[in-house]
Protein backbone atom coordinates (compact mmCIF):
# COMPACT_ATOMS: atom_id res chain seq x y z
CA UNK A 1 0.00 0.00 0.00
CA UNK A 2 1.06 3.34 -0.41
CA UNK A 3 1.53 6.28 1.65
CA UNK A 4 -1.86 7.30 1.10
CA UNK A 5 -3.56 4.00 1.97
CA UNK A 6 -2.02 3.20 5.23
CA UNK A 7 -2.30 5.75 8.43
CA UNK A 8 0.38 7.99 9.19
CA UNK A 9 1.62 10.75 11.58
CA UNK A 10 3.70 13.63 12.54
CA UNK A 11 7.11 13.23 15.00
CA UNK A 12 5.69 13.97 18.66
CA UNK A 13 6.20 13.02 21.51
CA UNK A 14 3.44 12.50 24.56
CA UNK A 15 3.60 15.27 26.87
CA UNK A 16 6.49 16.87 25.50
CA UNK A 17 7.80 13.91 27.22
CA UNK A 18 11.91 14.60 27.59
CA UNK A 19 11.50 18.72 27.74
CA UNK A 20 11.35 18.77 31.42
CA UNK A 21 12.09 15.88 32.63
CA UNK A 22 12.36 11.83 30.83
CA UNK A 23 9.54 9.73 31.96
CA UNK A 24 9.56 6.27 30.56
CA UNK A 25 6.60 5.90 28.91
CA UNK A 26 6.10 2.03 28.89
CA UNK A 27 3.83 1.28 32.39
CA UNK A 28 3.82 -2.33 33.02
CA UNK A 29 4.66 -5.80 31.16
CA UNK A 30 3.07 -9.03 30.77
CA UNK A 31 4.79 -12.52 30.13
CA UNK A 32 2.05 -15.27 29.62
CA UNK A 33 3.01 -18.36 28.99
CA UNK A 34 1.98 -22.12 29.11
CA UNK A 35 4.74 -24.42 31.83
CA UNK A 36 4.43 -27.15 29.23
CA UNK A 37 4.31 -25.76 25.75
CA UNK A 38 7.49 -26.65 23.67
CA UNK A 39 7.23 -22.52 22.09
CA UNK A 40 7.15 -21.19 25.52
CA UNK A 41 10.77 -22.71 26.22
CA UNK A 42 12.67 -19.25 25.41
CA UNK A 43 10.05 -17.53 27.79
CA UNK A 44 10.36 -20.00 30.83
CA UNK A 45 14.47 -19.71 30.50
CA UNK A 46 13.41 -15.73 30.68
CA UNK A 47 11.68 -16.06 33.38
CA UNK A 48 14.35 -18.13 35.53
CA UNK A 49 17.29 -16.31 34.35
CA UNK A 50 16.66 -12.76 33.12
CA UNK A 51 13.60 -11.31 34.37
CA UNK A 52 14.82 -10.46 37.96
CA UNK A 53 18.04 -8.83 36.58
CA UNK A 54 15.18 -6.83 33.68
CA UNK A 55 13.16 -5.80 36.43
CA UNK A 56 15.87 -4.40 38.96
CA UNK A 57 17.34 -2.06 35.66
CA UNK A 58 13.84 -1.30 35.16
CA UNK A 59 12.06 -0.33 38.43
CA UNK A 60 9.84 2.22 36.83
CA UNK A 61 8.00 -0.88 34.76
CA UNK A 62 5.93 -3.55 36.48
CA UNK A 63 6.81 -6.81 34.97
CA UNK A 64 3.48 -9.61 35.40
CA UNK A 65 4.44 -13.33 35.01
CA UNK A 66 1.70 -15.39 34.51
CA UNK A 67 0.09 -18.49 33.05
CA UNK A 68 -1.74 -18.26 29.97
CA UNK A 69 -5.02 -20.70 30.59
CA UNK A 70 -6.81 -22.35 28.01
CA UNK A 71 -5.35 -25.30 25.78
CA UNK A 72 -2.94 -24.28 23.58
CA UNK A 73 -2.08 -20.32 23.63
CA UNK A 74 0.99 -18.99 22.20
CA UNK A 75 2.99 -17.52 24.52
CA UNK A 76 3.30 -13.48 24.53
CA UNK A 77 4.67 -10.34 26.05
CA UNK A 78 2.35 -7.42 26.74
CA UNK A 79 3.39 -3.96 26.55
CA UNK A 80 1.05 -1.41 28.29
CA UNK A 81 2.00 2.09 27.86
CA UNK A 82 0.94 5.22 29.84
CA UNK A 83 -1.02 6.89 26.88
CA UNK A 84 -3.37 3.79 26.85
CA UNK A 85 -1.77 1.59 24.12
CA UNK A 86 -1.74 -2.24 24.58
CA UNK A 87 1.18 -4.16 22.34
CA UNK A 88 1.15 -7.49 21.84
CA UNK A 89 3.96 -9.34 20.74
CA UNK A 90 4.39 -12.96 20.38
CA UNK A 91 7.36 -14.42 21.76
CA UNK A 92 6.57 -18.26 20.43
CA UNK A 93 9.98 -20.26 19.57
CA UNK A 94 12.53 -17.45 20.94
CA UNK A 95 15.24 -17.81 22.98
CA UNK A 96 15.68 -15.88 26.39
CA UNK A 97 18.17 -13.34 24.93
CA UNK A 98 15.75 -12.40 22.50
CA UNK A 99 12.44 -11.93 24.52
CA UNK A 100 15.39 -9.53 26.70
CA UNK A 101 16.09 -7.85 23.81
CA UNK A 102 12.34 -7.85 22.93
CA UNK A 103 11.81 -6.31 26.16
CA UNK A 104 14.27 -3.57 26.18
CA UNK A 105 13.25 -2.60 22.75
CA UNK A 106 9.60 -2.14 23.99
CA UNK A 107 10.92 -0.58 27.30
CA UNK A 108 12.18 2.26 25.23
CA UNK A 109 9.77 3.02 22.85
CA UNK A 110 6.37 5.41 23.77
CA UNK A 111 2.97 4.05 22.96
CA UNK A 112 2.33 6.01 20.09
CA UNK A 113 1.26 3.52 16.79
CA UNK A 114 4.00 2.34 15.17
CA UNK A 115 2.95 3.32 11.21
CA UNK A 116 4.36 5.86 9.24
CA UNK A 117 6.23 8.92 10.61
CA UNK A 118 5.95 11.80 8.02
CA UNK A 119 8.72 13.85 8.59
CA UNK A 120 11.65 12.50 11.04
CA UNK A 121 11.54 16.39 12.51
CA UNK A 122 9.38 18.40 13.80
CA UNK A 123 9.89 21.71 15.79
CA UNK A 124 6.78 24.23 17.71
CA UNK A 125 9.25 27.27 16.23
CA UNK A 126 9.66 27.18 12.67
CA UNK A 127 10.50 30.85 11.98
CA UNK A 128 13.18 32.57 14.16
CA UNK A 129 12.74 35.45 11.76
CA UNK A 130 9.31 35.94 11.21
CA UNK A 131 7.94 33.43 8.65
CA UNK A 132 8.48 35.14 5.27
CA UNK A 133 5.24 36.61 3.24
CA UNK A 134 5.09 38.47 -0.11
CA UNK A 135 5.13 41.62 1.59
CA UNK A 136 7.98 41.10 3.64
CA UNK A 137 10.71 42.83 1.81
CA UNK A 138 8.94 44.85 0.02
CA UNK A 139 8.91 48.77 1.51
CA UNK A 140 6.25 50.12 2.67
CA UNK A 141 3.68 53.33 1.52
CA UNK A 142 5.39 55.65 4.18
CA UNK A 143 8.76 55.46 2.76
CA UNK A 144 9.24 58.39 1.22
CA UNK A 145 11.43 58.14 -2.02
CA UNK A 146 13.30 61.65 -2.27
CA UNK A 147 15.44 62.89 -5.06
CA UNK A 148 18.90 61.72 -5.41
CA UNK A 149 21.68 63.33 -3.99
CA UNK A 150 24.12 64.15 -6.23
CA UNK A 151 27.56 63.01 -5.94
CA UNK A 152 29.77 65.43 -4.28
CA UNK B 1 9.65 -5.11 39.66
CA UNK B 2 8.43 -8.60 39.95
CA UNK B 3 5.60 -10.66 40.76
CA UNK B 4 5.00 -14.27 40.52
CA UNK B 5 1.38 -14.71 40.05
CA UNK B 6 -0.36 -16.69 42.95
CA UNK B 7 -2.38 -18.98 40.87
CA UNK B 8 -1.10 -22.77 40.31
CA UNK B 9 0.40 -22.76 37.01
CA UNK B 10 -1.73 -25.23 35.20
CA UNK B 11 -0.71 -28.86 33.68
CA UNK B 12 -1.04 -27.22 29.58
CA UNK B 13 -3.00 -29.88 27.04
CA UNK B 14 -1.61 -30.80 23.49
CA UNK B 15 -1.07 -27.83 20.90
CA UNK B 16 -2.95 -29.40 18.04
CA UNK B 17 -4.65 -26.89 15.98
CA UNK B 18 -4.65 -24.34 18.92
CA UNK B 19 -1.75 -22.57 17.24
CA UNK B 20 -3.25 -22.02 14.01
CA UNK B 21 -6.12 -19.92 15.64
CA UNK B 22 -3.69 -17.87 18.48
CA UNK B 23 -2.98 -15.80 15.51
CA UNK B 24 -6.50 -15.61 14.56
CA UNK B 25 -7.62 -14.10 18.01
CA UNK B 26 -7.09 -10.50 17.00
CA UNK B 27 -5.67 -9.50 20.74
CA UNK B 28 -6.57 -6.17 21.49
CA UNK B 29 -7.30 -5.07 25.06
CA UNK B 30 -8.37 -8.95 26.30
CA UNK B 31 -7.85 -10.60 29.23
CA UNK B 32 -5.19 -13.17 29.74
CA UNK B 33 -7.38 -15.74 30.89
CA UNK B 34 -9.05 -15.83 27.08
CA UNK B 35 -11.68 -18.02 26.33
CA UNK B 36 -10.37 -21.47 24.48
CA UNK B 37 -10.73 -20.68 20.96
CA UNK B 38 -13.39 -22.46 19.21
CA UNK B 39 -13.39 -24.33 16.12
CA UNK B 40 -16.42 -23.06 14.76
CA UNK B 41 -15.49 -19.85 12.92
CA UNK B 42 -18.97 -17.96 14.09
CA UNK B 43 -18.56 -18.77 17.06
CA UNK B 44 -15.16 -17.23 17.30
CA UNK B 45 -16.98 -13.89 15.71
CA UNK B 46 -19.40 -14.19 18.25
CA UNK B 47 -17.08 -14.06 20.90
CA UNK B 48 -14.90 -11.90 19.29
CA UNK B 49 -18.11 -9.41 18.98
CA UNK B 50 -18.59 -9.84 22.67
CA UNK B 51 -15.30 -9.05 23.91
CA UNK B 52 -15.54 -5.55 21.87
CA UNK B 53 -18.95 -4.76 23.35
CA UNK B 54 -18.47 -5.40 27.12
CA UNK B 55 -18.18 -2.17 28.88
CA UNK B 56 -14.68 -0.65 29.60
CA UNK B 57 -13.23 -1.76 33.04
CA UNK B 58 -11.01 -0.12 35.27
CA UNK B 59 -7.26 -1.69 35.24
CA UNK B 60 -7.63 -2.82 38.58
CA UNK B 61 -10.21 -5.05 37.90
CA UNK B 62 -8.77 -6.86 34.96
CA UNK B 63 -5.85 -9.50 35.37
CA UNK B 64 -1.98 -8.64 36.72
CA UNK B 65 -2.55 -5.90 38.92
CA UNK B 66 -0.74 -5.77 42.05
CA UNK B 67 -1.10 -1.99 43.61
CA UNK B 68 1.93 -1.62 45.79
CA UNK B 69 4.07 -2.83 43.26
CA UNK B 70 2.58 -0.06 40.75
CA UNK B 71 2.63 2.68 43.13
CA UNK B 72 6.15 2.15 43.62
CA UNK B 73 6.82 1.79 39.90
CA UNK B 74 4.55 5.21 39.93
CA UNK B 75 7.75 6.67 42.05
CA UNK B 76 10.43 5.76 40.11
CA UNK B 77 8.92 6.48 36.81
CA UNK B 78 8.63 10.38 37.59
CA UNK B 79 12.03 9.88 39.31
CA UNK B 80 10.88 10.94 42.54
CA UNK B 81 11.09 9.72 46.56
CA UNK B 82 7.53 9.68 47.69
CA UNK B 83 6.54 8.50 51.12
CA UNK B 84 4.56 5.61 49.88
CA UNK B 85 1.93 6.16 52.36
CA UNK B 86 1.44 9.58 51.75
CA UNK B 87 1.32 8.56 47.83
CA UNK B 88 -1.67 5.80 48.68
CA UNK B 89 -3.33 8.54 50.70
CA UNK B 90 -2.74 11.25 47.56
CA UNK B 91 -4.93 8.53 45.51
CA UNK B 92 -7.96 8.39 47.48
CA UNK B 93 -10.97 10.73 46.73
CA UNK B 94 -13.62 11.22 49.05
CA UNK B 95 -16.15 10.24 46.69
CA UNK B 96 -14.67 6.68 47.06
CA UNK B 97 -14.42 6.30 50.70
CA UNK B 98 -18.18 7.25 50.34
CA UNK B 99 -19.05 4.31 47.44
CA UNK B 100 -17.38 1.94 49.57
CA UNK B 101 -19.21 2.90 52.87
CA UNK B 102 -22.51 2.93 51.55
CA UNK B 103 -21.54 -0.77 49.77
CA UNK B 104 -20.53 -1.94 53.42
CA UNK B 105 -23.67 -0.39 55.06
CA UNK B 106 -25.33 -2.24 51.45
CA UNK B 107 -24.17 -5.49 52.93
CA UNK B 108 -25.56 -5.04 56.03
CA UNK B 109 -22.08 -4.53 57.99
CA UNK B 110 -22.21 -2.87 61.92
CA UNK B 111 -21.17 0.55 62.11
CA UNK B 112 -17.58 -0.21 63.19
CA UNK B 113 -17.03 -2.19 60.05
CA UNK B 114 -18.77 0.32 57.59
CA UNK B 115 -16.10 3.37 58.66
CA UNK B 116 -13.01 3.31 56.11
CA UNK B 117 -9.68 3.80 58.08
CA UNK B 118 -8.64 5.53 55.02
CA UNK B 119 -7.68 9.72 54.88
CA UNK B 120 -9.06 11.14 51.43
CA UNK B 121 -6.76 13.23 49.24
CA UNK B 122 -8.53 16.92 49.85
CA UNK B 123 -5.64 18.22 52.28
CA UNK B 124 -3.03 17.24 50.28
CA UNK B 125 -4.99 18.47 46.96
CA UNK B 126 -5.19 22.12 48.44
CA UNK B 127 -1.81 22.05 49.30
CA UNK B 128 -0.78 20.76 45.97
CA UNK B 129 -3.18 23.77 44.41
CA UNK B 130 -1.80 26.29 46.34
CA UNK B 131 1.94 25.87 46.03
CA UNK B 132 1.75 24.91 42.01
CA UNK B 133 0.27 28.76 41.40
CA UNK B 134 2.46 30.13 44.07
CA UNK B 135 5.58 28.78 42.30
CA UNK B 136 4.09 29.27 39.04
CA UNK B 137 3.72 32.39 39.26
CA UNK B 138 7.09 33.18 40.90
CA UNK B 139 8.62 31.53 37.89
CA UNK B 140 6.73 34.13 35.29
CA UNK B 141 7.14 36.60 37.47
CA UNK B 142 11.18 36.00 37.30
CA UNK B 143 10.96 35.05 33.51
CA UNK B 144 8.75 37.77 32.47
CA UNK B 145 9.26 40.80 34.84
CA UNK B 146 7.00 43.24 32.30
CA UNK B 147 4.30 40.86 32.22
CA UNK B 148 1.59 42.09 34.64
CA UNK B 149 -0.17 40.63 36.95
CA UNK B 150 -3.19 40.01 35.47
CA UNK B 151 -1.32 38.23 32.41
CA UNK B 152 0.57 35.97 35.06
CA UNK B 153 -2.84 35.27 36.82
CA UNK B 154 -4.02 34.33 32.75
CA UNK B 155 -1.36 32.03 32.53
CA UNK B 156 -1.10 30.14 35.79
CA UNK B 157 -5.13 29.87 35.55
CA UNK B 158 -4.89 28.06 32.30
CA UNK B 159 -2.05 25.90 33.78
CA UNK B 160 -3.86 24.87 36.68
CA UNK B 161 -7.08 24.08 34.64
CA UNK B 162 -9.17 21.22 35.00
CA UNK B 163 -8.66 20.45 31.32
CA UNK B 164 -4.82 20.72 31.59
CA UNK B 165 -3.94 19.05 34.81
CA UNK B 166 -6.64 16.09 33.69
CA UNK B 167 -4.81 15.69 30.73
CA UNK B 168 -1.48 15.43 31.87
CA UNK B 169 -2.25 13.15 34.58
CA UNK B 170 -4.59 11.06 32.21
CA UNK B 171 -0.83 10.99 30.31
CA UNK B 172 0.71 9.67 33.55
CA UNK B 173 -1.67 7.02 34.05
CA UNK B 174 -2.54 8.30 36.97
CA UNK B 175 -6.47 7.34 36.23
CA UNK B 176 -4.78 3.70 36.97
CA UNK B 177 -4.12 4.39 40.57
CA UNK B 178 -6.84 6.80 41.55
CA UNK B 179 -9.13 5.28 43.48
CA UNK B 180 -12.68 6.73 43.12
CA UNK B 181 -16.47 6.19 42.46
CA UNK B 182 -16.94 6.39 38.77
CA UNK B 183 -15.28 4.84 35.76
CA UNK B 184 -14.17 6.35 33.40
CA UNK B 185 -12.91 9.09 35.87
CA UNK B 186 -14.23 12.49 35.69
CA UNK B 187 -11.54 15.17 34.74
CA UNK B 188 -11.71 17.21 38.32
CA UNK B 189 -11.36 13.53 39.97
CA UNK B 190 -7.55 13.62 38.25
CA UNK B 191 -7.15 17.33 38.41
CA UNK B 192 -7.73 16.39 42.19
CA UNK B 193 -6.05 13.60 41.99
CA UNK B 194 -2.44 15.10 40.57
CA UNK B 195 -2.25 17.96 42.90
CA UNK B 196 -2.47 15.28 45.73
CA UNK B 197 0.24 13.53 44.07
CA UNK B 198 1.71 16.99 44.05
CA UNK B 199 0.83 17.83 47.55
CA UNK B 200 2.32 14.53 48.92
CA UNK B 201 5.41 15.04 46.99
CA UNK B 202 5.79 18.49 48.86
CA UNK B 203 5.51 16.54 52.39
CA UNK B 204 8.02 13.87 51.35
CA UNK B 205 10.83 15.98 49.67
CA UNK B 206 10.32 19.35 50.19
CA UNK B 207 9.77 22.60 48.33
CA UNK B 208 12.84 22.52 46.42
CA UNK B 209 11.98 19.22 44.60
CA UNK B 210 8.32 20.05 44.43
CA UNK B 211 8.87 22.72 42.36
CA UNK B 212 11.37 21.25 39.92
CA UNK B 213 8.31 19.22 39.77
CA UNK B 214 5.75 21.18 38.85
CA UNK B 215 8.33 23.13 36.53
CA UNK B 216 8.95 19.58 34.35
CA UNK B 217 5.13 19.06 33.86
CA UNK B 218 3.65 22.21 33.74
CA UNK B 219 6.12 24.43 31.95
CA UNK B 220 6.06 22.27 28.87
CA UNK B 221 2.49 22.49 27.85
CA UNK B 222 2.87 26.15 27.03
CA UNK B 223 5.05 25.08 24.17
CA UNK B 224 3.53 26.24 20.65
CA UNK B 225 1.08 28.92 22.69
CA UNK B 226 0.39 32.20 21.98
CA UNK B 227 -0.12 34.88 25.26
CA UNK B 228 -3.82 36.22 23.38
CA UNK B 229 -4.38 32.65 23.50
CA UNK B 230 -4.45 31.95 26.99
CA UNK B 231 -4.81 35.27 28.34
CA UNK B 232 -8.02 37.06 26.81
CA UNK B 233 -7.46 40.33 26.03
CA UNK B 234 -10.52 42.35 24.82
CA UNK B 235 -8.92 45.89 24.25
CA UNK B 236 -5.40 45.33 23.38
CA UNK B 237 -5.24 49.02 22.29
CA UNK B 238 -6.54 50.40 25.77
CA UNK B 239 -3.55 47.83 27.64
CA UNK B 240 -0.78 48.89 24.92
CA UNK B 241 -1.84 53.10 25.95
CA UNK B 242 -1.61 51.86 29.62
CA UNK B 243 1.50 50.00 28.90
CA UNK B 244 2.85 52.91 26.92
CA UNK B 245 1.91 55.61 29.33
CA UNK B 246 4.16 53.38 32.24
CA UNK B 247 6.61 53.65 30.69
CA UNK B 248 6.46 57.30 29.47
CA UNK B 249 6.07 56.84 25.59
CA UNK B 250 3.91 59.22 23.58
CA UNK B 251 0.30 57.31 22.34
CA UNK B 252 0.95 55.46 18.83
CA UNK B 253 -0.10 56.35 15.96
CA UNK B 254 -1.21 53.64 13.69
CA UNK B 255 -0.54 54.08 9.92
CA UNK B 256 -1.37 51.94 6.83
CA UNK B 257 2.35 50.58 5.89
CA UNK B 258 1.27 48.02 3.31
CA UNK B 259 -2.47 46.77 1.45
CA UNK B 260 -2.99 44.68 -1.34
CA UNK B 261 -6.12 43.79 -2.76
CA UNK B 262 -8.14 46.45 -1.45
CA UNK B 263 -10.89 45.83 -3.67
CA UNK B 264 -11.58 42.93 -3.50
CA UNK B 265 -12.83 40.81 -1.40
CA UNK B 266 -9.87 39.29 0.54
CA UNK B 267 -7.93 42.55 1.57
CA UNK B 268 -5.22 42.40 3.35
CA UNK B 269 -4.01 45.92 4.73
CA UNK B 270 -0.45 45.97 6.95
CA UNK B 271 -1.22 48.85 10.07
CA UNK B 272 2.04 49.98 11.87
CA UNK B 273 2.22 51.66 15.40
CA UNK B 274 4.22 54.56 15.31
CA UNK B 275 5.48 56.51 18.53
CA UNK B 276 7.12 59.59 17.71
CA UNK B 277 7.71 58.56 14.04
CA UNK B 278 9.69 55.42 15.36
CA UNK B 279 7.70 51.98 14.59
CA UNK B 280 6.97 49.86 17.39
CA UNK B 281 5.08 47.29 15.95
CA UNK B 282 3.43 45.71 12.81
CA UNK B 283 0.04 43.73 11.96
CA UNK B 284 -2.06 42.62 9.46
CA UNK B 285 -5.68 41.67 9.07
CA UNK B 286 -8.69 41.99 6.98
CA UNK B 287 -9.82 44.54 7.36
CA UNK B 288 -7.97 48.39 8.90
CA UNK B 289 -9.72 47.58 12.74
CA UNK B 290 -8.51 44.00 12.92
CA UNK B 291 -5.06 45.25 11.26
CA UNK B 292 -4.74 47.35 14.37
CA UNK B 293 -5.95 45.54 17.12
CA UNK B 294 -3.38 42.53 15.72
CA UNK B 295 -0.75 45.49 15.29
CA UNK B 296 -1.38 46.47 19.42
CA UNK B 297 -1.57 42.59 19.90
CA UNK B 298 1.92 42.07 18.23
CA UNK B 299 3.33 45.38 20.20
CA UNK B 300 2.12 44.42 23.67
CA UNK B 301 3.79 40.95 22.81
CA UNK B 302 6.86 42.52 22.24
CA UNK B 303 6.74 44.62 25.44
CA UNK B 304 6.33 41.67 27.21
CA UNK B 305 8.43 39.78 25.83
CA UNK B 306 6.37 36.64 24.92
CA UNK B 307 6.96 37.21 21.04
CA UNK B 308 7.60 33.88 19.46
CA UNK B 309 11.26 33.96 19.03
CA UNK B 310 12.09 34.13 22.67
CA UNK B 311 14.51 32.56 24.62
CA UNK B 312 12.85 29.10 25.24
CA UNK B 313 12.34 28.06 29.00
CA UNK B 314 15.22 27.12 30.82
CA UNK B 315 15.16 23.74 32.24
CA UNK B 316 18.60 23.02 33.35
CA UNK B 317 19.06 24.99 36.55
CA UNK B 318 17.80 23.91 39.48
CA UNK B 319 15.84 26.52 41.14
CA UNK B 320 17.48 28.17 44.31
CA UNK B 321 16.24 27.64 47.81
CA UNK B 322 15.25 30.91 48.61
CA UNK B 323 12.79 30.99 45.21
CA UNK B 324 11.24 27.71 46.57
CA UNK B 325 10.85 28.82 50.18
CA UNK B 326 9.26 32.16 49.34
CA UNK B 327 6.46 30.32 47.68
CA UNK B 328 5.59 28.48 50.76
CA UNK B 329 5.68 31.30 52.87
CA UNK B 330 3.59 33.38 50.63
CA UNK B 331 0.92 30.96 50.69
Amino acid sequence: MTGRGSPSRFLAAVLHNGVGRYVRQLQRLQLLFSPTAADARGARQFVEEAAQDFARQHPDVVLYVSPHSGPGQAPVLRAEYLNGTVREELVASRTSEEIVQLATKLANQSGLDIIRIRKPFHTDNPSIQGQWHPLTNKPSILTVQGPRLQPQ
Amino acid sequence: LLLRAARPLLAGAGRGTALGTAPGTAPSTAFSTAPPPEKKRWHRAYLELQRLQAPPQRRSEKPNWDYHAEIQAFSHRLQENFALDLLKTAFVNPCYIESEEARRRQLGLDKDAVALQLQDNTGLAEQGLRFSRAYLAQCFEGAYPELPAKGIEALVNFLTSQELVSYVAQNLSIQDLALCRDFPTPPDVLQRTFLAVIGALLESSGPERTGIFVRDFFIPQLIGKDLFEIWEVVNPMGLLLEELTKRNISAPEPRITRQLGVSTVLPVYFVGLYCDKKILAEGPGETLLAAEEEAARVALRKLYGYTENRRPWDYSKPKQGLAAEKAISSN
